[in-house]
C-alpha cells in the first residue's frame, strides 16, 4: 500500500488559472519524495488532489491502483484514514489538549480508548512532546505544534503520509529535526511526500526531489533527468514553459 | 494497478464493528451533554423555546381529549329536564314521572320537589340567609329525564314531545343542546390544536436547528480535521444529532412542566365548575403515554431540525 501514480493530471480552477498541468509521475511503495519549486509552482495542489481535497480537472490518480478521482465520496473517508497530512499552519484543535488532537484519527476509527492512549502516547513520544500532553497547543511553540501535527498524522500508522511545506515556520535545526521525523516514517515503510521550496533542506538528503514550476513537472530527480527549461520568475502558467518527457512514465 | 480484487480501503473492516459504532455513539452522546451543560444558560433558553412551542399543541390536546370524554360521557346518558309551574301540587309531579317512565327508552326518572331543590340550593350555594329573606320557595319540581345509553336526539325529542304542552310544566330543557355545544368546542379544539401543532412543530424544528447551526458554526474547524483524517458524514452529523436530540428532549420536559403548572393553576377553578354541575373532575389524557408521546415527539422534531442543520454542512467541509 502506498503506490501512487499521476497520469496526466491537470487542475484548472473556475477562474482559468491552472495549478497543474498534465503532470505524469509515480510514486513507489516506501519510497520518500521531496516537491519542491516556488510559491504557486502547484505543490499543495499535487497534495491536495491527492488528499482529494480538490477535484482534479483532467487525468487519473492512482493509489494502489484505485482511481481516487473517481472515488465515491462515500469511500473518500475511508480512503483518507490511509493517509496522513501535515500542514504549515497544523491545524490543530485550538480547545483540544495535545492528547485529544492526536486522538482524534484514531477516535474517528472507533478504536477503544485503553488503546488510543497507548498509540497516541507511543506517536508523541516518538516526536519528543510526551510531558506535553495535557496542554493545550497555545502552550506550545510552532515547532512544538508541527511536532503534534506530525504525530497526528501518523499516530494511525497511514500508508502514505504527506506534508505541506511543514518547516516553513520553523529554524533551521528545527525544519531539519522535522525532516528527521520524516526519514525515520519512511524507514518503516510509510511512503513520503514533502512539499517544501526550501531547496538547502531537501538538497543532500539523498531523497528523490521533484521539481514544480507551473504547474508542470521540470526536473524529477527521481529518474536521473535533469529538465533544462528556463522558467519565468512569475509564478503564473507560462506559455513557454517545456514539459519534461523525462517526467513523464 | 489492482492488487487483484483487493479492496486496498475496505469500509467494513474501518467501522470497528458493531462495537465500535456504539462506543463512538457513546463517546459522542457524552461530548454532546458536555456541550449542551457547558453552555447552560442558552442551552435553557433554546429548552424554554422548544418547551413553549410545545406546550401549547400538547395542551390543546389535552384539552380536546377531555371534550371529547365529557361529550362521551353525556352521549351514553343523554336527558332532558321538566320544570314545572311554581304553584303545581306534588301529585302532578308524581303523574308526569310516571307518564315519563312509560315512555320507550328512558333509563331513569327522578322527581325534585320544590322543598329538596330549595335544600339542595342552599347546601352548594351557601346563599341559605338570602333564601330565607324571599317570601316562598322561589323554586319549582322538576323531574330529571335520562334516557338509554345509544339514544338518539330524535328520541330526545319524542320523549319531551310526550309532555310538551302540558299546562303544569314550565319549561323543558333538552341536554342535546349542550352536547352539541361541547360536540362543536371540540370539533374547533380539535381543528386549532392540528393547526398549532404543525405550526409549533415547525417553530420547534426551526429554534432547534438554529441553535444546532450555531453549534456547528462554532466547531468548524473540528468538523474539518476530523473530515480530513476519515470522518465520514455520518460521524459528522452525529454529535448534531445528539444536540438536536438533547434539545428536543429538554424542551419536551419543560412543555410538560409547563403544562403540570398550568393544571395546577387552573385546578381549584376548575373544581368548583364541575361540582356545581354535580360531578367531580376527572383529568384524563395527562398520563404516562401522553408524557411518553410529548418526549418523543420533542426528540423527533430535535432530531428533525439538527438533521436540516447540520446534514447539509457535513457535506460543504473541506480545509481549505
Amino acid at each position: 500500500m502506498g503506490y501512487i501514480e499521476f497520469h496526466g493530471v491537470t487542475k484548472r480552477y473556475v477562474n482559468g488559472y491552472e495549478a497543474l498541468r498534465d503532470v505524469s509521475v509515480e510514486f513507489a511503495a516506501g519510497s520518500m519524495t521531496f516537491l519542491t519549486g516556488h510559491s504557486g509552482a502547484g505543490k499543495s495542489t499535487f497534495l491536495r488532489l491527492l488528499l482529494r481535497m480538490e477535484e482534479a480537472t483532467r487525468g487519473q490518480i492512482l493509489v494502489n491502483g484505485v482511481n481516487i478521482t473517481q472515488l465515491k465520496s462515500s469511500r473518500l473517508p475511508y480512503y483518507r484514514r490511509h493517509v496522513g497530512a501535515v500542514f504549515q499552519d497544523h491545524h490543530l484543535l485550538a480547545g483540544r489538549s495535545v492528547f485529544d488532537n492526536v486522538a482524534t484519527p484514531l477516535r474517528v476509527i472507533g478504536m477503544p480508548e485503553k488503546d488510543i492512549g497507548r498509540r497516541v502516547r507511543a506517536a508523541l513520544t516518538r516526536v519528543g512532546l510526551l510531558e506535553k500532553e495535557r496542554l493545550l497547543p497555545l502552550h506550545l511553540s510552532t515547532g512544538e505544534q508541527q511536532r503534534v501535527g506530525i504525530a497526528r498524522a501518523v499516530v494511525n500508522r497511514p500508508n502514505i503520509l504527506l506534508a505541506d511545506e511543514p518547516t516553513g515556520n520553523l529554524d533551521p535545526d528545527l525544519s531539519r529535526n522535522i525532516m528527521s521525523l520524516f526519514e525515520q516514517f519512511n524507514q518503516i515503510g510509510t511512503t513520503v511526500i514533502v512539499a517544501s521550496h526550501d531547496r538547502e533542506l531537501i538538497q543532500g538528503t539523498g531523497k528523490r526531489i521533484i521539481e514544480l514550476a507551473a504547474g508542470r513537472v521540470v526536473t524529477d530527480s527521481g529518474d536521473g533527468k535533469v529538465a533544462e527549461v528556463s522558467l519565468p520568475p512569475s509564478t503564473m502558467p507560462h506559455p513557454g514553459v517545456q514539459e519534461v518527457a523525462g517526467g513523464q512514465r | 494497478m489492482a492488487r487483484g480484487n483487493e479492496d486496498p480501503f475496505p469500509v467494513a473492516q474501518e467501522r470497528g464493528g458493531p462495537v465500535g459504532w456504539a462506543r463512538d455513539h457513546l463517546r459522542v452522546m457524552r461530548e454532546a451533554w458536555h456541550y449542551v451543560s457547558e453552555r447552560f444558560s442558552s442551552s435553557l433558553l433554546v429548552w424554554l423555546l422548544v418547551g413553549i412551542a410545545l406546550a401549547l399543541p400538547a395542551g390543546l390536546y389535552l384539552l380536546e381529549k377531555n371534550l371529547e370524554d365529557m361529550s362521551a360521557a353525556w352521549d351514553g346518558r343523554p336527558g332532558l329536564s321538566v320544570y314545572l309551574n311554581l304553584d303545581v301540587e306534588s301529585g302532578v309531579a308524581e303523574q308526569l314521572a310516571s307518564r315519563l317512565r312509560s315512555e320507550a327508552g328512558v333509563a331513569t326518572v327522578v322527581t325534585t320537589l320544590p322543598e329538596e331543590a330549595l335544600e339542595e340550593f342552599q347546601t352548594h350555594t351557601g346563599l341559605g340567609d338570602a333564601l330565607d329573606m324571599l317570601p316562598g320557595n322561589p323554586l319549582p319540581a322538576s323531574i330529571r329525564v335520562t334516557l338509554e345509553g345509544g339514544a338518539t336526539p330524535a328520541d330526545l325529542d319524542r320523549v319531551a314531545a310526550s309532555v310538551a304542552g302540558e299546562p303544569d310544566i314550565h319549561e323543558v330543557v333538552l341536554e342535546k343542546t349542550w352536547l352539541a355545544r361541547v360536540r362543536d368546542i371540540s370539533e374547533v379544539v380539535s381543528r386549532l390544536s392540528l393547526v398549532l401543532a404543525i405550526l409549533f412543530g415547525v417553530g420547534a424544528v426551526l429554534v432547534t436547528a438554529s441553535s444546532v447551526r450555531l453549534a456547528v458554526e462554532a466547531r468548524l474547524e473540528e468538523l474539518r480535521v476530523q473530515k480530513l483524517v476519515g470522518a465520514t458524514n455520518a460521524q459528522i452529523r452525529r454529535p448534531f444529532l445528539y444536540f438536536g436530540a438533547i434539545y428536543g428532549a429538554g424542551g419536551a420536559l419543560v412543555a410538560l412542566m409547563l403544562i403540570s403548572t398550568t393544571l395546577l393553576v387552573i385546578e381549584a377553578p376548575l373544581v368548583s365548575l364541575f361540582s356545581s354541575y354535580g360531578s367531580e373532575l376527572e383529568l384524563i389524557g395527562f398520563d404516562p403515554f401522553f408524557l411518553l408521546a410529548v418526549l418523543l415527539t420533542g426528540t423527533v422534531l430535535g432530531v428533525c431540525g439538527a438533521v436540516i442543520s447540520a446534514g447539509q454542512r457535513a457535506f460543504e467541509l473541506e480545509i481549505h
